[in-house]
């Protein structure tokens, strides 16, 4: 060749590229790839033809397409060539040109419009749901992306359900080298079906179909063009005007998709369903075909009314409008597909309606590619569904229950929207666990607040769990904890006056909130989030009992409790009432509290008890109950405790009542114990005394008896009392306390010893009648002391008289005198004889006494036997040891059942 | 006239050449294969080297394609972010 360029072939193809590409070098790099490998595969020229074959077949082309003129031209043209010698090979350039050559009458193809539209992916823009492809052959999708990370990862691809379907689709030239390689015709369904498995959706499918039909292979170029024409005149038949014509149907399905009514398929309201007009002229299978596809428009109708409804609801709330947000997000995809749609069927009509049959919408190519969208829509119209009329907790709940399901594709965009639905749910959550703040306008949030409480009643009353909005994803025990944890923080601040920051309270770093945390949440579960609200409560409340043990001395105060109100500290109750017997012997009227208070305060500093702390003591104080008439001092006196601050949560005004009633019944039987260890003190000291007045030996000795009755009574009341009642409910509630997690804790044990004792000390309704007794019991102790004090006074002032008598004898012998007249004699027999006869009379009086007392022991008794304490029981038991009131009375004498109780007789 | 020969001959070659690809240019008109000169004659260049016919013509074909298809593509991305 006379040339003077001889450039390498590859050059040469490269410059070819860029040419017809009308890019620069650099763009064409994967089109030159591809040129180089299709014809580095076939360099050697094939079989050497001759020039003028060639030029006939050119001639014969041109008559047939009707060019005569142009053949004729092409002939002079031919022979100009052929006189040249500057090719060499004519015939190649020549063969070159009619392969090339394209028919006029032609219509522009738009199949490759067609293939690319479908093969590009479309615009990725933030898209909604992930699209989790759990497909087994997760296969590389087409040549570039053989190259790039296999199997999408889940949340990686980001793309919706809809563009995902033109992922896997083929991009540009890519799977064309196959069919070039020689020798393979082109039908190739065998290369159809690779495809098809490499790329496993329908969509690729049904191009993989079209495509070996649409390309121009080598060897038949013609007849191809040929086949081509000849479909498209078969085509040009349809279009009748009587029968409706598919494409017509296809507009309208497109429109149903939007929910708005075709010309011919519209929506029946009766029955709640597209229908196509009966008066058309419809195929059966088409009428079926479109009925079906217009289900995907009255899915769409239903999920659009359930947010267009929603948005204008105001009082919808955070939950709720994240939740229609996330629909929307759906929807929007959708939308995309159907535009998608749209355009195809524009570029058709734009190029009229004789298109080859491979490139136009049809019904059934829009219930393949429907197929996977009208399972999404029906997910989202079935959770559209189960949640009417929800909102907030309630209706992540709702979500909740739709993500048990196995269908993989279902599950994940099921907990897409979760992720979504729950994120304000976990950021209330999440402020209300680490600043104790509730801002929920709507309710939605499951702790709720109760802005009428004040400060003094915030642990009890203020925040309370609204059980109908704890999602189900949350347990009801991390509910309580979450709760607590907040209520906890509000404690603090407010009433502990702790504005310590709880940055520094809580150790736990508080981790970036993001829908995506939400999403990893509910895949781990059971760890992260339960590790964060343990975390949070552990912290929160042991600052809390730092903050009141140290700050407050709530322990403090509750043993003063015991030791003040609960007669523990003994010297000094013991001191104090012997300083106030004097006073509370007087009518109540005349008390006076300030008397009382230094009284108190006297005892206070004799004792141990002034060791204790100030702070302690301030908050000791005398208090006067009410008076009722003939009422002694005795009757209204009562100590008291002030509480306030932080304690007074713990010692509620409820619990400081109880402790007064308990302190009152613990005076009373401690007073019996003083009365009788007087009487005591009363025989001990008469009775060498009264020796020599020997009549009186009858009756004091009754009186011994009965005292000694009485204090046998006493004791074993007292020892059940100190020993069964409080002592053990003391150590049961300190270990509690002391090993308590939180405040709740620590309000339950107290309140709990708190009802122990008082019901174990007959204070509680149901022991009315026993405390009657008891009651009637000290009162007969308190005659039995009136009845000794006039025997002893009478007794003394016998003794004093007979003694002065003795004096006064002894005197008159001294003094010269008879020792005794016989008028005074007599009169002192008189005296003597009236003594001995008043005695009697005393006698009786106690032996009524004896008996009145032992009838209201021995009811007692029974009373006890047939309470169901069981300390009770078996404070019978000791009461009557030795069988003493059994002997006397029969209804004791019934044999105990076999739970150790007796029934009641009564 | 010995020295002009060689330049004469050069001369008359580009002539030769110049009417080779006109006449070369009508035909591929004639046979509307859409072919402008530039490209002719890279082809032309390839044929003379023996390429392989087949695969050459298909590769043109492929090419156009191509190019047809991400020109649509742009315009139907135009179109969408129109719409969006």
């Amino acid at each position: 060749m006379a040339t003077p360029d001889q450039k390498s072939p590859n050059v040469l193809l490269q410059n070819l590229c860029c040419r017809i590409l009308g890019r620069s070098e650099a763009d064409v790099a994967q089109q030159f790839q591809y040129a180089v490998r299709v014809i580095g595969s076939n360099f050697a020229p094939t079989v050497e033809r001759d020039e003028f074959l060639v030029a006939e077949k050119i001639k014969k082309e041109l008559i047939r397409q009707r060019r005569e003129a142009d053949a004729a031209l092409f002939s002079e043209l031919h022979r100009k060539l052929h006189s040249q010698g500057i090719l060499k090979n004519k015939w190649s350039i020549l063969y070159l040109l009619l392969s090339l050559s394209e028919d006029p009458r032609k219509q522009p193809s738009k199949v490759s419009s067609y293939a690319a539209l479908f093969a590009q992916a479309l615009p990725r823009d933030a898209h909604s749901t992930p699209y989790y492809y759990a497909r087994p052959q997760s296969l590389p999708l087409s040549y570039q992306d053989r190259s790039a990370p296999s199997a999408p990862s889940s949340g990686s691809m980001g793309s919706s359900g809809i563009s995902s379907v033109s992922l896997c689709g083929l991009s540009g030239p890519a799977p064309t080298p196959q069919p070039l390689l020689p020798g393979q015709s082109h039908q190739a369904p065998g290369i159809g079906d690779c495809l098809r498995q490499q790329l496993g959706s329908r969509l690729a499918w049904t191009l993989t179909a079209n495509q070996p039909s649409l390309q121009t292979t080598t060897s038949r170029g013609i007849p191809n063009t040929a086949r081509n024409v000849t479909r498209s005149r078969r085509e040009g038949d349809t279009g009748g005007t009587m029968e409706v014509t598919e494409a017509a149907l296809v507009r309208d399905i497109l429109y149903v998709f939007q929910g708005i009514d075709g010309k011919n398929i519209k929506m029946s309201n009766t029955e709640n369903c597209y229908k196509v007009e009966g008066k058309a002229n419809l195929s059966k299978s088409l009428r079926d075909t479109a009925v079906r596809l217009a289900e995907l428009g009255w899915l769409h109708n239903k999920i659009r009314k359930y947010t267009d409804q929603r948005s204008l609801d105001r009082s919808f709330g955070l939950v709720g409008q994240s939740f229609c947000a996330a629909l929307h997000q759906e929807l929007k995809e959708y939308y995309r597909l159907l535009s998608v749609l749209h355009s195809q069927l524009q570029l058709e009509d734009d190029q009229g309606v004789n298109l080859g049959l491979e490139s136009s919408l049809t019904l059934r190519r829009l219930l393949v590619w429907t197929y996977d969208p009208k399972i999404r829509l029906k997910t989202l119209a079935a959770l559209v569904d189960h949640c009417q009329g929800r909102k907030g907790g309630e209706l992540a709940s709702a979500v909740h229950a739709y993500t048990k399901t196995g269908d993989p594709y279902m599950r994940s965009l099921v907990q897409h929207i979760l992720s979504l639905v729950s994120h304000p749910i976990l950021s209330f959550l999440y402020r209300w666990i680490y600043d104790g703040e509730l801002e929920d306008t709507y309710h939605e949030f499951f702790v709720a607040s109760d802005p009428t409480v004040k400060t003094d009643r915030l642990w009890h009353d203020k925040y309370t769990l609204r059980k109908s909005m704890i999602p189900s994803f949350i347990t009801m025990d991390q509910s309580r904890k979450v709760l607590l944890i907040g209520k906890s923080i509000n404690f603090l601040h407010q009433v502990c006056h702790d504005q310590t920051p709880t940055a520094k309270m809580i150790a736990v770093t508080r981790s970036a909130e993001s829908p995506q945390d939400a999403a990893d949440l509910f895949t781990d579960l059971e760890n992260a989030f339960q590790g964060k609200i343990d975390a949070a409560y552990f912290e929160t409340s042991k600052y809390l009992l730092d903050v009141l043990n140290k700050k407050y001395s709530l322990l403090d105060h509750m043993q003063a409790m015991r030791r003040y109100l609960l007669l523990g500290q003994g010297d000094f109750i013991r001191h104090l009432m012997d300083l106030l017997k004097p006073e509370l012997v007087r009518p109540a009227t005349t008390l006076y509290q300030h008397n009382l208070t230094g009284i108190l305060e006297t005892a206070v500093r004799a004792t141990n008890a002034q060791f204790d702390s100030p702070e302690i003591l301030r908050r000791l104080d005398v208090r006067l109950l009410e008076v009722s008439p003939g009422d002694t001092g005795w009757d209204v006196f009562s100590l008291d405790y002030h509480v306030d601050g932080p304690i007074a949560t713990v010692f509620t005004r409820e619990c400081m009542s109880h402790y007064l009633r308990v302190f009152n019944f613990l005076w009373r039987a401690k007073r019996m114990e003083y009365i009788l260890t007087d009487i005591r003190k009363g025989h001990m000291c008469n009775a060498k005394l009264l020796r020599s007045v020997p009549e009186f030996s009858g009756v004091l000795h009754q009186c011994h008896i009965l005292a000694s009755e009485m204090v046998h009574f006493i004791h074993q009341m007292q020892y059940y009392i100190t020993f069964e009642v409080l002592e053990c409910s003391w150590d049961e509630l300190w270990n509690k306390v002391q090993r308590a997690q939180d405040l709740d804790h620590i309000i339950a044990a107290h309140e709990v010893f708190l009802d122990t004792i008082i019901s174990r000390c007959l204070l509680d309704s149901s022991s009315r009648a026993l405390l009657n007794q008891l009651r009637a019991v000290f009162d007969q102790i308190i005659e039995l002391q009136n009845a000794q004090d006039a025997i002893y006074r009478t007794a003394l002032e016998e003794l004093q008289r007979r003694l002065q008598f003795e004096e006064k004898k002894k005197q008159h012998e001294i003094e010269g005198q008879w020792g005794v007249t016989a008028a005074e004699e007599e009169e002192e027999e008189k005296r003597v004889q009236e003594f001995k006869e008043s005695i009697p009379k005393m006698c009786s009086q106690l032996r009524i006494l004896t008996h009145f007392y032992q009838g209201i022991v021995q009811q007692f008794l029974v009373l006890l036997t047939t309470s169901s304490d069981e300390s009770l029981q078996f404070l019978s038991f000791r009461l009557d040891f030795n069988e003493h009131y059994k002997a006397r009375e029969p209804r004791l004498h019934v044999s105990l059942g076999t739970r150790g109780r007796r029934s009641s007789h009564t | 006239l010995a020295g002009h020969g060689v330049e004469a001959r050069a001369a008359t070659n580009m002539n030769a050449v110049r009417d080779t690809m006109d006449v070369l240019l009508e035909i591929s008109r004639i046979l509307n294969t859409g072919l402008d000169r530039e490209t002719l004659s890279i082809c032309v260049r390839l044929c003379e080297q023996g390429i392989n016919l087949e695969a050459l013509s298909s590769v043109i074909k492929e090419l156009r394609k191509v190019t047809e298809a991400l020109k649509a593509a742009e315009n139907m991305t135009a179109d969408f972010l129109e719409k969006f």
